[in-house]
This record gives C-alpha cells, sequence and structure tokens, in this order.
C-alpha cells in the first residue's frame, strides 16, 4: 500500500475545467471518499489519478513514485467500476485470473492467488459462473475479487455501489469498510453520495465544479463546513442557510431580516458576523441545533410551518423564514400542522454564520 | 410467429388475417425459388411445355453434372466463374474486415478533429446509386491498367462494402461498454491487448455479420463486373451465367441449375454463421 499526492491537477477540455487544480494527499492505508454532485470532477479525479486520460497540468505520485506520465497498466492500482466492468465471455475464475496472466504470473501461483481472494470474498462456488449469471451483489463481489487479487498498491472505486438495491447496499458498505480495516488498503472512492462518503471514509474530499472544496474528516467537515456548497451538500437533512442583514445595536451585533425581526448574535457570532466583507450574512443551522417554539421567546424567529414530515423516531419539518426554508426536527408528540406560525432558536454555540458576497464561512 | 401474434392484443379475426397474409407472403418470396429448383431438375423439352410440369415427369440431375463436370467446356467454364467469384468475394471480405475494425473502432472511442466530417463522407460513397460512379471508375481502372483483373472488382466493391462494414461495426463497438477496455488496461493490458483480448472476442458476432454483409455484396454484384472484366477467363458468376443465353435459345434448365449452385454458398453461410446474430454477447457485462 501507498501514499497518493495529487498536485496541482487540472484537466481541461478547451475553456471547460473538469477539474482545477486539485491538491490532497491520501495516506497510506486511509480511506478518501471523492464526494460532490454530479458533473463535480470527482470522477475525473479518479480516471486521472488511475491514468485512463491524460492531464492537462499538475502531478499524481503514488508511494515514491511520479505516475504522471505512466500507462494505467505501470500504476499499479486497481479500479472497481460502477457498472462493476466484469469481462463477459470470461468466467469467474478467469476474470480474477486476468491482472495475474498480464503480469505473467506463473499458472500455479496465478490459481493460488484467485482461490485466496474467492475465498476472502465467499465466491468459490461461483468460479465457473459467466458474470451474466450472477446476480447484482456477486458481480459487485467478483468485481472486488478483481481488484483485491493483485494486492496493488492503491484501490480506486467509481460509485461501486451505486448500481445495487439499498438493502444490498448498506451491506456492501460495511464489507467495503471491513475490507479496508482487514487490508490497511489505500482506497480513493468516488460517490456522489454525502452518507456513504460520511459513514465509510476516515477524510472526505468534497468537490464542486471542478474545483477542491474541503478536505478532512466526516466530523470536521460536517462540524465546521468551509463554505456554504459543503454546509449545504454534507449531512441529512441539509444544512438551512437563510439570507439576512448584520446590523450594529450599541454593543450588540444583530440579524436583521427584511420583515422587520431582529435576532441578537452572541459576542463571538457577532465579531463573525462583522468581519464580513459587507453586511450581508448567511445564517445557517442544521436541525439538531434549532429549537421549535410554539409561542415567542427571546432570540427566537417568526417562521411558518411548511410541511410536517413523521418518520417515527422524530419528526421533520420545513419551516419557512424571511424567504428561506428552514429543516428542523421535533419530537413525535410535538404536534406540527402545516401553516402554523412558530418561533426557532437557533443555538448561539452551534449556529453557522457565511459571508453574504464569498459565501465563505466567517471564522474568527 | 406465433410468439408475436399471441403477444398482439386484438381478436381472433385479426390473428388469422395476420397468419394468412404471412403465409401469403413466404409463398410469394418462395415460389420464385422453387420454380427455379423445379426447373433445374427438368429436360430442356419438358422445361418448355405449355402448360408447364409443375412437377418434372423425368426429373433429372443431368443439368447438376453438366455444370460440375470439369471435363466439359461447360463444366469447366462454370467451375472457373465460380472459383472467380469466390476469389473476389473472399479477398473483398477479408480486406473489408480488417480496415473496417480499426477504422469503425477509432470512430467509435477516440474524439479526433474531423471525425464528425469524416463519418459522413465514409457514407456519402453510399448515397449515390453505383450506375453514377460506373463510368468514372471504368476510366479509373483503365489508366490504373487494372480492367480485365479482379483488382478492379476488388477496388471497387470495397468502397461499397468498406463504408457499410464500418457504419455497422462502429454501432457494436458503441455498445461495448468503455470500462471493460479501461478495465483491462488498469488489470495490465495495453491498449491494444485491451482491445484485441477483451473487444474484439465482444464483437466477433458484428465481424461476422459483416463478413456476410460484404460477401453477398460482392457476391452477387453484376454491373460493375459485366463493364470491368471482357475475358471469358475472369468472369465471375452473375455475368458468367449468361452465357446460358444464346441468340437463338435460352437453355432454361442449365441456366436454373446455375443459379441454383450460386445461391448454395450464401445460404451455406447464413446457415452456418445465424447463431452469431441473435448472440446477444454483452449481456452480464455490465449493469443496465
Amino acid at each position: 500500500m501507498a501514499q497518493v499526492v495529487l498536485k496541482d491537477v487540472v484537466k481541461n477540455y478547451g475553456p471547460v475545467y473538469a477539474v482545477n487544480r486539485v491538491s490532497l494527499t491520501v495516506e497510506d492505508g486511509e480511506f478518501v471518499a471523492l464526494v460532490g454532485p454530479s458533473g463535480c470532477g470527482k470522477t475525473t479525479t479518479l480516471n486521472l489519478v488511475a491514468g485512463l486520460i491524460s492531464m492537462s497540468g499538475g502531478a499524481v505520485t503514488i508511494g515514491d513514485r511520479d505516475v504522471t506520465n505512466l500507462d494505467p497498466k505501470d500504476r499499479d492500482i486497481a479500479m472497481v467500476f460502477q457498472n462493476y466492468a466484469l469481462y463477459p465471455q470470461k468466467s469467474v475464475y478467469k476474470n480474477l485470473a486476468f491482472p495475474l496472466q498480464m503480469r505473467k504470473l506463473p499458472k500455479e501461483e496465478i490459481d493460488k492467488k484467485v482461490r485466496d481472494a474467492a475465498k476472502t470474498l465467499d465466491i468459490t462456488h461461483l468460479l465457473e459462473r459467466k458474470p451474466r449469471e450472477l446476480s447484482g451483489g456477486q458481480q459487485q463481489r467478483v468485481a472486488l475479487g478483481r481488484a483485491l487479487v493483485r494486492e496493488p498498491r492503491v484501490f480506486l472505486m467509481d460509485e461501486p455501489l451505486s448500481n445495487l438495491d439499498a438493502k444490498l447496499r448498506v451491506q456492501m458498505r460495511s464489507e467495503i469498510k471491513r475490507f479496508h480495516q482487514d487490508l490497511g488498503a489505500t482506497i480513493i472512492y468516488v460517490t456522489h453520495d454525502q452518507l456513504e462518503a460520511v459513514t465509510m471514509s476516515d477524510k472526505m474530499a468534497v468537490m464542486n465544479g471542478g474545483f477542491l472544496q474541503q478536505y478532512d474528516s466526516p466530523a470536521n467537515v460536517f462540524a465546521h463546513p468551509v463554505n456554504m456548497f459543503v454546509a449545504s451538500f454534507v449531512g441529512s437533512p441539509a444544512m438551512s442557510l437563510v439570507p439576512l442583514t448584520a446590523a450594529s445595536k450599541g454593543t450588540q451585533v444583530v440579524l436583521t431580516s427584511p420583515e422587520g425581526w431582529e435576532m441578537p448574535l452572541s459576542d463571538a457570532n457577532g465579531r463573525k458576523a462583522l468581519s464580513a466583507t459587507s453586511n450581508k450574512v448567511v445564517l445557517g443551522g442544521r436541525h439538531s441545533t434549532i429549537k421549535v417554539h410554539k409561542v415567542q421567546v427571546p432570540g427566537a424567529v417568526p417562521g411558518k410551518v411548511y410541511t410536517v414530515e413523521p418518520t417515527g423516531d422524530v419528526t421533520f419539518a420545513q419551516v419557512f423564514v424571511s424567504g428561506a426554508t428552514v429543516n428542523v426536527s421535533v419530537p413525535p408528540s410535538f404536534a406540527l400542522r402545516p401553516d402554523e406560525p412558530v418561533f426557532l432558536e437557533f443555538d448561539q454555540d452551534r449556529m453557522h454564520l457565511f459571508d453574504g458576497e464569498t459565501e465563505m464561512a466567517l471564522r474568527l | 410467429m406465433s410468439s408475436i401474434t399471441e403477444y398482439r392484443s386484438g381478436g381472433m379475426g385479426w390473428r388469422w388475417a395476420g397468419r394468412i397474409f404471412l403465409v401469403f407472403l413466404l409463398g410469394f418470396t418462395i415460389m420464385p425459388m422453387a420454380w427455379m429448383l423445379i426447373t433445374s431438375l427438368k429436360t430442356g423439352f419438358a422445361a418448355m411445355q405449355y402448360p408447364p410440369q409443375w412437377w418434372p415427369t423425368e426429373p433429372t440431375l443431368d443439368n447438376y453434372w453438366r455444370l460440375l463436370d470439369p471435363s466439359g467446356s461447360v463444366g469447366q467454364d462454370f467451375l472457373r466463374y465460380f472459383w472467380n467469384s469466390m476469389w473476389v468475394s473472399v479477398v473483398t471480405t477479408l480486406l473489408a474486415v480488417a480496415v473496417a475494425v480499426p477504422a469503425a473502432y477509432a470512430f467509435s472511442r477516440f474524439r479526433f478533429p474531423g471525425r464528425t466530417f469524416l463519418f459522413f463522407a465514409v457514407l456519402l460513397r453510399n448515397m449515390f446509386p453505383a450506375v453514377v460512379f460506373l463510368v468514372p471508375l471504368f476510366i479509373l481502372m483503365r489508366v490504373l491498367g487494372l480492367v480485365n483483373t479482379h483488382g478492379s472488382l476488388i477496388l471497387t466493391y470495397l468502397t461499397f462494402g468498406l463504408p457499410l462494414a464500418i457504419w455497422l461495426l462502429k454501432g457494436f463497438y458503441d455498445n461495448i461498454p468503455i470500462q471493460l477496455e479501461q478495465a483491462a488496461r488498469i488489470d495490465g493490458a495495453t491498449r491494444f491487448q485491451a482491445f484485441f483480448l477483451i473487444v474484439m472476442p465482444l464483437s466477433t458476432p458484428g465481424i461476422i455479420a459483416t463478413s456476410i454483409y460484404s460477401f453477398i455484396g460482392a457476391w452477387n454484384e453484376y454491373i460493375y463486373a459485366y463493364t470491368f472484366l471482357t475475358r471469358h477467363d475472369q468472369m465471375t458468376l452473375p455475368v458468367g451465367i449468361q452465357r446460358f443465353f444464346s441468340e437463338n435459345a435460352t437453355d432454361w434448365p442449365g441456366l436454373m441449375a446455375a443459379t441454383f449452385l450460386m445461391s448454395i454458398p450464401v445460404v451455406v453461410l447464413f446457415l452456418v454463421l445465424q447463431r452469431y446474430f441473435v448472440r446477444a454477447l454483452t449481456e452480464g457485462a455490465v449493469k443496465h
């Protein structure tokens, strides 16, 4: 296994930049998720690491080797594709043996490695079958087997679970995670599903528009999103964002809405708000940090219930606040009706403030 | 047939009407062939009788023996034509496939400047009727000194067959997921190996379909062969069997026997290779 370093990696098609100056380091044995909406450049980034497409700029090192100009076959990597890409004319055995044959290993060694990999993934009974005779989950295992049979330095996975049904996906998610722990494998994993990224990875790289937005542990990305995009992309339901205006009122800083209400900020939050490039400040809050009241309490802001979604343990609701939608959660016993007026109290210690112009998080 | 009619909604009446129509259609296509076969078994006298004999009273294989007897003059010529046709068609097919496979793959996989233009330029040739090119190609062949050679026919058939072959094969390559090659390249194959070991085998049905198409086109072609070849020993079958027409009389049974023998290679090709047409090889390669 090995460390992977991307340095100022660029891929452009004429004026269109699919990947724009992305730099990140994947430590040896780390599980890194590349996550973002479709078209954000995550798959392109993975293909650049694999060498399947040529780079427009920058460099990639795997271990101590600069692989920027190497063919995929010389990079000592393995890849699992979204559609599995099993060779349809070959049996499972031959699918697993192919990477070893290409490396001209002796027959006995190939046989041993194939059988070991099959045993690890519990697909020994499928070895003589053709891919089309397998279920989706079995195909997925074979694809994984073909990747691990060669003991590569890095595993690249491109949305490997997105073709599975929901139940199987959860099961394979934990299997891949255990696979990572048992092998100590370095894995770069592309997904559009932020939940997959949060649950599986040691670090997540959030991408948007070809740029790397934030690269940190899931906990840090969740707690300290660097900008409004990351804030709204990570977490379910998404963080709510309310555009407001900051104003000084005596010694205090308040956020005001066009409707005329004011929300006083704590000292720390006040100083953050004043550091914005203009007086436009966006208030961000996750549902777990917002208290819902039926009557006005000091510091709470008025809103109107839009939808109510009971899930059993907890009831989610969407509340209109100053033209924005705010996701909140209440206990099932807390009865909310659509169109009911409510008051939302944002936790001063856990609220997020963003610069209304740059969309960056305001920090002290 | 039955599965189609069963699948269709609609009443019994329509179902039967459909069947009757299909039987009629079948008769319409089979009749001429049946008549060809029947006539080929008749003597010259029996073939000319009126009302016609629906079944020869004295069926004979003499017409076939005559054609296949290398010691007789008719047999000698016929076998010569047959060999010429086979040679021209096989060489045309091999060349067409050899060029079309890489060309179609390139059109399918690579983005290069002028790609769309080139692809349609390739097809442009097939938008004109063959006669349009007859005189220009004849002049060209004369300049090249290829008149009365099989080379002139092979080149000409390629100009027809290649565009079609490229077009057909491109469709096949388009349907083979690019991830298969990518997987192969990551598994240690070079680009060429990925193509040769993974993609080529998957496109076998396409290559075979293309070959049959190209072979039949060359095998049946008449007008260019008639124009470019004047020497008897060079002629291909479609032109050669005209010798059964003469000024005074037409040897109908002989002509029909020759025609029947000429259709055999095509029929055999279809029977042997038809399973490749229906084999859905990429099924199971990827999840759709």
